[in-house]
């Protein structure tokens, strides 16, 4: 059994971590708000711009352009761009992102490709290090500082179809947190090259048959590499509000749990006291019976 | 006047969203005009000045720096990297100075906008 002295120490470490834990709570607060604005600002372009996309896409089904699939090999080469975050205490956030990009590569790997990588945050890229060895292309952190700029995701974009124009890459595919709410957050992976029609959605914008001016072509090599920047931009926008809102249901948690552990501590100190309150008297009183 | 939907769409924000008669564009190979009816387009445009029109009237004057111009369905939608409100420069240039000031401002706009294509 733990002395007095033992447990008020306890009490006391749980409390200063319950106000790290809490102020942790409020800073991710205050963040996922601003995090949470520029995401949804952005998410009404991106959605326009590969709507536009698929639909060209797919009314280009027949023909072969610049970025469409290359139908000759053999052996895929497959990019994986894995957005995480920089920093932990964020609950499941990280482990949840490494754990569906493992799962993705292993398959991959199964299927007989190759797999390389790009990180952007350093959490998914520490602890993935071992596990993809010399196939990591590039690395990037400290990419919210003060903010997430733009030429980050085109510098990305230049990289990537670079790699897709000189054939060492057939495939890229990109894996981000979606952000639904401030609790609810889902790993996703989204494919950025090569471009296909979508299967699925045969609406009405199938037999749309657009006016091009100046040309298809050139309209497509334009949009292509604008739509690919953009989709990273927001992706990793969605990113950082999804590591901030799931950094403050974890931290909200880890208070509660403080609090709790404050509440079973403290009435087990105050029973243990009383306890030895209680020995004493007795003590006294059995003493001073025998006299 | 038959009347369609514009609708300006920049990475930041939703800039404009409103029924309207006309707007006309500057494309890639010269301005054009969008009214009501007009058959699926798509284009991309140099950096210009984009005028809306409703009921004969000039009602809102954009700054767009490029972008992508897809009509369909009576639907216009506008995807451009800035798009700038004109009128809320030029209102505040009563003095010549301010009116100088913004005339450089728009310029150094322009410029941006320009290195900004011949880069991408």
């Amino acid at each position: 059994m733990p002395s007095l002295k033992d447990l008020r120490n306890r009490i006391s470490s749980v409390k200063s971590t319950k106000k790290i834990t809490s102020a942790m709570k409020m800073v991710a607060a205050a963040k996922l708000k601003r995090a949470q604005d520029n995401a949804e600002k952005t998410r009404p372009y991106a959605r326009k711009m590969s709507e536009i996309v698929n639909s060209l896409v797919e009314n280009n089904k027949s023909k072969e352009f610049k970025f469409s699939e290359k139908k000759k090999k053999t052996t895929r080469n497959i990019l994986l761009i894995v957005c995480s975050a920089d920093r932990g205490l964020c609950g499941g956030f990280n482990g949840s992102i490494i754990k569906f990009s493992k799962k993705l590569s292993e398959k991959i790997i199964n299927d007989g490709g190759k797999v390389s990588y790009i990180f952007v945050g350093k959490k998914a890229y520490q602890s993935l290090q071992r596990f993809c060895g010399e196939s990591i292309l590039d690395f990037f952190s400290d990419i919210a500082n003060p903010s997430i700029k733009f030429e980050l995701a085109s510098s990305i974009r230049d990289k990537i179809l670079e790699l897709f124009l000189n054939n060492s890459m057939d495939e890229c595919h990109l894996v981000y947190t979606e952000f639904k709410s401030a609790i609810s957050q889902t790993v996703q992976s989204l494919k950025l090259l090569p471009l296909n029609a979508l299967e699925t959605n045969n609406n009405n914008s199938s037999n749309k048959s657009y006016d091009f001016e100046p040309s298809e072509e050139e309209i497509l090599n334009e949009i292509i590499p604008k739509n690919i920047a953009i989709q990273i931009h927001t992706a990793l926008l969605e990113n950082l509000a999804s590591e901030q809102g799931s950094r403050m249901t974890a931290m909200d948690n880890a208070t509660r749990n403080a609090n709790d552990m404050i509440d079973n501590l403290t009435l087990f100190y105050n029973r243990s006291r009383q306890a030895l309150i209680t020995k004493e008297l007795i003590e006294i009183i059995s003493g001073a019976e025998a006299v | 006047m038959k009347q369609f939907k514009l609708e300006i769409i920049s990475p930041n924000e939703v800039v404009f969203e409103k029924e309207i008669d006309l707007v006309i564009l500057p494309g890639r190979e010269g301005d054009f005009g969008i009214l009501k009816d007009h058959m699926p387009f798509l284009t991309s445009l140099r950096v210009g000045i984009a005028y809306i029109y409703l009921e004969k009237k000039i009602i809102e004057t954009f700054l767009v720096t490029g972008g992508i111009v897809e009509v369909s369905q009576n639907r216009c939608s506008l995807l451009t990297e800035e798009a700038i409100n004109t009128n809320s420069v030029s209102s505040t240039n009563k003095t010549e100075e301010s009116s100088n000031k913004d005339e450089i401002n728009l310029k150094r706009l322009k410029e941006r906008a320009l290195e900004k294509l011949y880069y991408s």
